[in-house]
């Protein structure tokens, strides 16, 4: 191998023997290993971290931590399990040898020992340990391409989509300056209405998206705040109250009175109560039935105090499972061409950096609701946390 | 009146492009996704369709497999109108043709957003005359 000639394999010798240790450190150095010793298993375990050895030559009976114990340990853990051990057996006893292979020793050698076949056996074993790691460190390389080239599909396919939305507002936009020209040469205003109304709504599709891009890629921990999870909820259902209105569609306020006030995102939570909602009004309007009344519940709980929950219900077009199944991937929308199709993955995104969770139940006709689940965080959890670091 | 079926989830478009109908001579019937629009087919028999292939509920993709499958309306000519490029659409075709064991005819034209209107305008007119 040619790794062996540039390479000096560093052997651990362990042997509370002194003798013995001596003339095994002497003979291998000659032989042009690189060596360390231990005299007992307590310092063996400490090398095996600060020398990093290729090789563990390892006696059994020794005081404190005992040859078995360190080979446990050793074979036991991920960082060290590959480093190959020969195991020094008095000669005699069979039990030993098993006992010792058991454990996870990869030899043995009768004590008294040959050095000639100790140096046979030491040569096999570098060797093998150089060819694994050689090994683990293509497959790492490997590893690394993988994600390398997972993360580059990717962005390729979230460019992709967010080139296709764009396409999409360009044909708004050259739609609409089309029949705005077509309405100022043969004095059309219908065609000035509805070209002006398309240019608004595409710029407004342009800003939509570019906020919630924006949204999208901040990696940030939540800010937060001693806030009352009632206020905001309120604050959104007053915000969207208009709208509402505007549909005959009638918001619903639930909120526990017990909440305290919690520590949270108010910022985030906002956002995302503030686009549940929203979603909610427009599953109402998007409901073809007739004569309904349409009903926006927006609930706040308490679960004793372990979370906080949001929930957000709606008694309109609901979702069948075609739809339930790509509610979170992203750029996907059913809102007629409206939604950026990032809304819901942002809310999902701010809830779990909450450490929380949210979850959906749908019946096409009936409606939907959305539920969020936070960890409760009182004052009381922020001093115990500032306490710790 | 020729009638032309504007099949498209999103408003702006079924608006802009049944101005665009209007303005070429013809009727504009709208349908946002492909089991709305397949049931306007069936209730109207459209002289010409105008497509999107990605719509929530039946894509354009099954919407077209499905004219095209489906004896009297079969020659119906179809104008796909998308932001997806063609190469993705043919693609998804030739699969579907590959598992049913039996290919369709491709579309009469294929318009990729943003195309210029009076573009849409002028190939409506060729294929209705």
């Amino acid at each position: 191998m040619n790794a062996n000639m540039t390479y000096k394999a560093k052997i651990l010798v362990v042997d509370d023997d002194v003798d013995t240790v001596e003339l095994l450190t002497k003979r291998l150095t000659t032989e042009g290993y690189h060596t360390s010793e231990a005299y007992d298993g307590e310092r063996a375990l400490q090398l095996v971290e600060e020398y990093g050895p290729d090789l563990i030559i390892l006696d059994i009976k020794m005081p404190k931590v005992d040859g078995y114990e360190v080979c446990r340990r050793l074979k036991g853990s991920e960082d060290t399990r590959l480093i190959p051990i020969i195991m020094l057996t008095v000669k005699a006893k069979v039990p030993d040898k098993v006992k010792g292979l058991d454990i996870g020793a990869d030899d043995y050698i009768p004590k008294p020992f040959d050095y000639r076949e100790l140096s046979r056996r030491v040569r096999y074993w570098s060797t093998v340990k150089m060819e694994v790691e050689e090994r683990v460190r293509e497959i790492k390389r490997l590893e690394q391409e993988l994600i390398k080239s997972e993360r580059l599909a990717a962005i390729g396919q979230t460019v992709g989509s967010i080139a296709h939305y764009i396409k999409n507002i360009l044909f708004g936009l050259k739609g609409g300056v089309y029949l705005v020209n077509v309405a100022s040469k043969e004095h059309e205003p219908d065609s000035l209405q509805t070209g002006w109304e398309i240019l608004e709504r595409n710029m407004g599709r342009m800003s939509d998206l570019v906020l919630d891009l924006l949204e999208y890629s901040r990696d940030s921990e939540p800010e937060y705040e001693s806030c009352v999870p009632n206020e905001i909820a309120s604050k959104v259902c007053e915000g969207l109250s208009v709208k509402a209105g505007e549909h005959d569609i009638e918001i619903i306020k639930d909120f526990d009175p017990s909440l305290p006030e919690v520590l949270l995102d108010p910022k985030d939570i906002h956002r995302c109560l503030q686009n549940l909602v929203s979603n909610a009004i427009d599953a109402c309007m998007f409901d073809p039935s007739e004569g309904k009344k349409w009903v926006v519940q927006v609930r706040t709980m308490r679960e004793d105090d372990k979370v906080v929950g949001f929930e957000v219900s709606d008694n309109g077009c609901g979702m069948d499972e075609e739809i339930k199944e790509r509610l979170f991937t992203s750029f996907f929308t059913t809102k007629e061409g409206r939604g950026t199709g990032l809304g819901l993955l942002n809310t999902q995104k701010i809830v779990k950096e909450h450490g929380g969770t949210i979850t959906v139940d749908s019946e096409p006709g009936k409606g939907s609701t959305f539920t969020i689940r936070l960890p409760f965080r009182d004052v009381a959890t922020r001093e115990a946390m500032a306490q710790e670091t | 009146m020729k009638k032309v079926l504007i099949v498209d989830d999103d408003v702006d478009v079924t608006k802009l492009v049944s101005k665009l109908v209007e303005r070429a001579g013809y009727e504009a019937i709208v349908a946002k996704n492909g089991v709305e629009g397949m049931g306007k087919v069936r209730e109207d028999t459209p002289d010409l369709i105008i497509l999107d292939v990605l719509m929530p509920k039946q894509s354009g993709i099954r919407m077209y497999r499905e004219l095209k499958t489906e004896e009297p309306f079969k020659d119906i000519p179809v104008i796909v109108l998308s932001a997806i490029a063609p190469k993705s659409f043919f693609r998804s075709q030739e699969v579907l043709a590959e598992f049913a064991g039996q290919s369709v005819a491709e579309p009469e034209a294929y318009i990729e957003k943003p195309e210029e209107p009076e573009e849409l305008i002028e190939l409506m007119m060729k294929i209705l005359g």
